[in-house]
């Protein structure tokens, strides 16, 4: 035995064994401690295992290794086998686990025989723990060294092919670079491979063929790009997957005839450059290998990889058609032109999309260029026409496109709307209005919020809103009206709507549609408050979206009454005057009636809209409603949240009793201090007085006035209000005897806590105005619309202040530290950019009824009326107004 | 020829008594000669109306089942339509369920109409929805679909029991759009037999981070169904009471809500907010070491301790509350003496946690029995494969 002359033990305790051998009463004999060496077994070509006792240095086990798979690891530090020559199992059992590792390394210097890999399988494992466990130290080092002295694969040979599988699949992770540099180096490795494979399958070897199908797997898994760069070529390509159809687990595939003969490749434009040709091609056959042949073998690193060949396959395609300035040309001359056949457009149009869906793998900025490009060539024409068209798949593929636009850039689409006055806008609405059968409207409807929404920059996006307003709400809204059952007593036709399209011929739109429709309104009046404001004071349109209520379908009546939430949501004086004289809650109030005591979402709403109204105290609603709906609500009492609103409202009766007081102070001090003022006040109280007389003599009457003509359809003739004497005890005032609730409305919405303020304003000078639209925008900080959710909890909070059974660690029961704690949160978790936009519109919102107010005294009673109209304002009258409104 | 049949049952009575009425009306028929004509017209009329039913019924056969908002037409026809659709969307339904059994997802168009059909059905159910006992009881499943159907082999089909689960369908496993359908059109099939409540992962921006988005983009290779489901899912009640008993929840309790009416109140057709009472249901847990309220490490929602369970079962006379939303080893477990349950029934979570899962039965009496279940033997771990283009341009 030389073994330990030849390979020197460095560490002694690392080679240290324990021999067992399993005995015929099935326990473990310990046969002794001993050293470990791997060396030839004498007089023989074998490798064997020796052990020598520590203390007599006599061999205590002479194995001969076996090419056999007969060795199992067990825990860390045992190896064991069944030895044929003893006929019985035996263990060895490592004082430590690194111990694996120098047997493994010993070996190998001593013979660089393959076959040491048999025995050392078990080991192997043990190797790359200790490899791990000590990082950089000597056995790392050693091991790696010893690695690179793998210094040639096996010749690619069939007798060769369990040994090159097994150099292949069993080499560890470090051996993998090692291989990959062999297979690499090798120039012919592969050609053999499929060489051999061909014979293999010509022969039908199966067993072979298995074999090659697991190497050329395990190749795989060795994750190389450049050996990928090397089997994805053109000429090795289908063989290698000729190699992956002959799993041994899965019966056989015919890939090679799937992706030959029933996988057609359309070239509707002749491609010239025969790269492209060729990459495109490449790109299939790798993405199909990726998703149909290797789904399940394959690994996180090997999909990433040959991902992201076909991401840059893609780019490069992509790149080199769109520089092809004849391919472009050609494409959209052969679109336009009358002489295509149908067929023939179809398919360029899917080819139109693939190009457009690829070129995401470009970089941000040519992709940009190409939509660009593309725009400009005439696209947005092409996909009108084809959204008009009857194919359903057609019309989706269309719509395909443009959602790719949208997503890369909503303004490219905006500016085409803009210009050319929208035949495609159009189209989106009516395709959005359309009923496709089983098609989804859901997307147009997507790609016209990403066109209206504020919240993205671009020069358009007034125009693009403006239009839309103008042009397609009127449509919409009808769509509504039309489908919903008519009341009986002929409130509203529906030819009162000022709409381009009156004549559109819808029938009954499918309840989806509807509910849709319902979602973009509420887009719209969380985007554009102040817009949609004006177009619904003008055209009583929510009146009409409360139709929804009379539908069959609850989720519908649910939406309508969620809109007119997210209108109150924006606590604006001048809507919620509007709700009171239409007496649009009439609707609500009935649907919720008539649903009873049915505990259902219908009548959560409508208690999340009272208890928001109650918890916000708008007091507006809240005295119209309890004025008005009392007796229809009485009996529903017994809800915590209905009788909540009773109590509230008698509060607050009773507390304006005696706020309105010291206001009246107040404002007598305010005469003392402003007397310079005589004459604007003067006109103020003008103003109000005559405004008092018209409204003292009915209140149909004065909405007449006030309106425009469109309101005047008498529908509150209809529904007569009852209207008690107001939350404020109006008698204590001495300026006005006969003063009632309604001159809130005439003037503008500046107003927060109802009439009280009038009062106030009518000696307020234009500081004091100034100095509460300042307290205003900072109140335009609070989180609104889009982050009613926070405020909803901020309520909560409240109450959960108000309660105090519960104590919250994080943030004391106090109003006044949770409210910061939100809003800083709020502005964290939803964009920023969102809220200053808010904000924006907030300030615009709040700035312009003032100016009106300034110029107002060089106006008619009249014009000043209609002032709070904004849009029907002669521009003149204001520059700076008729800049901010449009 | 069965709804022929089904129709002609229905005719055949109503017709008789409108004869049978004639017949009376023929011996009080009026003397007076202008009483007589408004009487002629009055036969003429009703004699009308039953051609006309007749007709209807003939024609219905044809017809498809579509939206059903025409309510112009007189009742007694709109009853009979409803009828006939109802039975030809039953046995459609039928067969969805078994497809959907199969692991065999929907197509788009099916999906959505499921989708719609549920909303009505949804949309009527309360924020605390009341549920019946017996009935058995499910925690997360969490897109385990063979799993699941490991779970109604343990706890029984469908329609023969009740079932309420308590949310988190989708994300993380594999088959999350089965699993959610197949709920879904059980749910449409019996809606009093089954009761689905919300989690939260039922929630648009958790599912596109937990594998329910790219799994909608993976199979159906466009996010409509995601869009659809998503949908469906603010619809989803949001707690359950059995027998005014317990309180089942997906997550737990909130310092916003202090009695079961204070939940009516929420308008859950919404997308789940970061916080506020509808948030704390679905992301709260249960915690040992907690005093009152604490900080939940999840970033939504609290941990309560069991003092606020002890209140807030006093105060609403509830026995004890029921809940998922935690990985329990042993499938369930029992929190602050009994006042409080965990049931998990994803069995080896995410295919790798060795957990049992547990269903909770109760009995007419809400007698008590959990049932442990493992993870399905046969269950493919694999993603299924995806249908390759037939065709490319590029």
């Amino acid at each position: 035995m030389s073994s330990q002359d030849a390979a020197p033990n460095p560490i002694n305790s690392t080679q240290r064994v324990k021999v067992y051998r399993l005995n015929e009463n099935g326990k473990w004999d310990d046969q002794g401690t001993g050293h470990v060496t791997v060396d030839y077994v004498e007089r023989s070509e074998d490798l064997g295992l020796s052990v020598i006792d520590e203390d007599d240095n006599e061999t205590l086990l002479l194995h001969r290794i076996s090419s056999d798979d007969i060795y199992r690891k067990q825990e860390d530090t045992i190896i064991s086998w069944r030895d044929s020559d003893l006929s019985t199992e035996v263990a060895l059992s490592f004082q430590e686990t690194t111990g694996c590792s120098y047997i493994w390394l010993v070996s190998y210097r001593v013979n660089q025989t393959w076959t040491i890999y048999v025995v050392c399988k078990g080991i192997c494992t043990l190797a790359h723990l200790a490899v791990s466990l000590y990082g950089s130290n000597s056995i790392y080092e050693t091991f790696h060294s010893v690695n690179t002295e793998l210094r040639e694969l096996p010749p690619v040979e069939l007798s060769n092919l369990p040994l090159i599988l097994k150099t292949v699949v069993e080499s560890g992770m470090a051996d993998h670079l090692r291989v990959t540099e062999l297979i690499l180096h090798d120039q012919f490795f592969f050609r053999k491979l499929v060489e051999l494979f061909r014979v293999c399958e010509d022969l039908e070897n199966i067993d072979d063929l298995h074999l090659i199908f697991r190497i050329v797997r395990g190749i795989i898994l060795l994750n190389s790009s450049q050996i990928f760069e090397k089997i994805f070529g053109d000429e090795l390509i289908m063989d290698i997957i000729g190699c992956l159809e002959y799993d041994p687990e899965v019966h056989h595939v015919h890939h090679r005839n799937i992706l030959k003969d029933q996988v057609v490749f359309k070239e509707v434009i002749p491609i010239k450059d025969p790269v492209v040709i060729s990459k495109i091609h490449q790109t299939y056959r790798v993405g199909y290998l990726k998703d149909v042949i290797l789904p399940g073998a394959s690994d996180e690193p090997v999909l990433a990889n040959l991902n992201s060949i076909i991401h840059s396959n893609n780019a490069i395609v992509v790149s080199l058609l769109k520089d092809d300035n004849s391919f472009i040309k050609e494409l959209f001359a052969s679109l336009k032109s009358p002489t295509t056949s149908t067929e023939s457009k179809k398919t360029l149009i899917h080819f139109l999309h693939e190009f457009c869906t690829l070129s995401k793998s470009l970089q941000m900025v040519h992709q940009l260029r190409l939509f660009r490009d593309l725009g400009s060539g005439g696209i947005f024409d092409i996909i009108a026409d084809i959204l008009q068209s009857t194919d359903k798949k057609l019309v989706s593929t269309g719509r395909d496109i443009l959602i790719l636009f949208m997503n890369l850039d909503p303004n490219i689409l905006r500016s085409h709307v803009s210009l050319q006055e929208g035949v495609l806008f159009g189209v989106l609405v009516k395709s959005m209005l359309t009923d496709f059968g089983d098609d989804t409207h859901c997307q147009f409807f997507e790609i016209l919020r990403t066109l209206l929404d504020q919240n993205t920059s671009g020069p358009q996006k007034d125009t693009v809103v403006e239009i839309f307003y103008e042009k397609h709400l009127g449509q919409i809204i009808d769509v509504i009206t039309s489908s919903c059952p008519s009341n009986g007593d002929g409130q509203i036709d529906s030819k009162s709507v000022s709409s381009d399209e009156g004549s559109m011929s819808q029938t009954r739109a499918k309840p989806e549609t509807l509910l849709n429709i319902c979602d973009l309104l509420c887009f719209c009046v969380l985007q554009h408050p102040y817009r949609i404001k004006c177009n619904f004071l003008l055209n009583n349109v929510i009146d009409k979206v409360l139709y929804l209520t009379r539908r069959r379908e609850k989720y519908l009546v649910v939406a309508a009454i969620r809109f007119v939430k997210t209108l109150i949501s924006h606590s604006d004086e001048h809507l919620m005057n509007h709700f009171v004289e239409n007496n649009l809650f009439k609707p609500i109030v009935d649907a919720f009636v008539a649903n009873g005591d049915r505990y259902n979402l219908l009548n959560s709403v409508v208690l999340d809209l009272f208890e928001y109204i109650r918890k916000e105290n708008l007091k507006v609603l809240l005295k119209y409603l309890v004025d008005t709906f009392w007796i229809q609500l009485a009996k529903f009492e017994g809800l915590s949240s209905i009788s909540a609103l009773k109590v509230q409202y008698d509060q607050s009766l009773e507390s304006t009793g005696t706020s309105s007081s010291g206001s009246l102070l107040d404002k007598r001090k305010r005469i003392d201090e402003r007397a310079l003022e005589k004459e604007e006040e003067d006109y103020f109280n003008e103003d109000s007085r005559e405004e008092d007389s018209a409204s003292a003599n009915t209140d149909t009457t004065n909405n007449g006035e006030s309106l425009p003509p469109v309101l005047a359809n008498g529908s509150l003739s209809n529904h007569p209000t009852p209207r008690s004497s107001g939350l404020v005890d109006y008698d204590d005032d001495e300026d006005d005897d006969n003063f009632s609730p309604r001159p809130i409305k005439s003037k503008s919405d500046e107003d927060e806590l109802g009439a009280e303020y009038v009062l106030k304003r009518k000696l307020a000078s234009k500081e004091e105005l100034e100095a509460k639209r300042l307290q205003r925008s900072m109140k335009g900080l609070k989180p609104r619309g889009v982050l009613k959710a926070l405020c909803s909890n901020l309520s909560e909070a409240k109450k959960t202040a108000a309660t105090a059974t519960l104590s919250l660690p994080q943030s004391d029961a106090n109003d006044d530290s949770v409210k910061p704690n939100i809003e800083e949160k709020g502005s964290l978790t939803s964009s920023d950019q969102t809220q200053t936009a808010e904000i924006e519109n907030h300030n615009q919102k709040e700035e312009v009824p003032i100016i009106i107010f300034a110029d107002g005294s060089n106006e008619t009673v009249d014009n000043r009326d209609r002032g709070d109209e904004f849009p029907l304002l002669p521009p003149n009258s204001s520059p700076e107004m008729a800049v901010r409104g449009s | 020829m069965e709804t022929f049949v089904d129709v002609s049952v229905c005719a055949v009575p109503t017709w008789t008594a409108v004869m049978i009425n004639l017949l009376i009306r023929w011996s009080w028929r009026p003397r007076w000669i202008g009483a007589r004509h408004f009487w002629f017209a009055f036969i003429a009329l009703s004699a009308f109306s039953v051609c006309r039913r007749l007709w209807f019924s003939r024609s219905s056969k044809a017809e498809k089942p579509s939206t059903y908002d025409e309510v112009d037409s007189t009742s007694a026809v709109v009853d009979l339509r409803f009828e006939v659709f109802e039975s030809a969307k039953m046995a459609d339904l039928d067969r969805q369920i078994e497809q959907l059994k199969r692991c065999e997802p929907l197509t788009e168009s099916e999906v959505k109409s499921l989708c719609l059909k549920a909303m009505e059905i949804l949309v009527e159910e309360s924020n605390v929805q009341r549920v019946d006992a017996p009935v058995t009881i499910c925690g997360d499943i969490h897109g385990q679909f063979y799993d699941m159907k490991e779970l109604f082999k343990v706890g029984g089909d469908c329609p023969k029991t009740n079932y309420l689960f308590l949310g988190d369908f989708v994300d993380r496993g594999f088959y999350s759009i089965e699993t959610f359908l197949l709920l879904l059109a059980l749910k449409v099939r019996y809606p009093d037999r089954i009761t689905l409540i919300r989690g939260n992962h039922e929630s648009r921006q958790i599912t596109q981070v937990y594998g329910f988005y790219d799994e909608c983009l993976r199979k159906y290779g466009s996010v409509n169904v995601w869009r659809y489901c998503t949908d469906i899912f603010d619809y989803l009640s949001l707690s359950a009471l059995i027998e005014n008993k317990i309180f089942s929840v997906h997550g737990g309790l909130s310092p916003a809500i202090s009695t079961l009416d204070q939940i009516r109140t929420i308008d859950r057709k919404q997308e789940v907010p970061h916080d506020g009472g509808m948030c704390d249901l679905m992301w709260s847990d249960p915690e040992d070491v907690v005093d009152g309220w604490g900080l939940s490490p999840r970033g939504a929602g609290f941990l309560f301790g069991s003092s606020v369970v002890t209140s807030f079962n006093h105060s609403n006379n509830i026995d004890y509350i029921c809940r998922a939303h935690q990985l329990v080893m042993e499938g369930y477990k029992w929190m602050f003496n009994n006042q409080i349950v965990t049931v998990w029934s994803a069995p080896n979570y995410c295919y790798r946690c060795g957990n049992v899962a547990a269903i909770l039965e109760l009995n007419e009496n809400l007698e008590k029995q959990f049932r442990v279940f493992e993870a399905a033997p046969q269950e493919s771990r694999g993603a299924p494969v995806k249908k390759p283009p037939p065709d490319y341009f590029l």
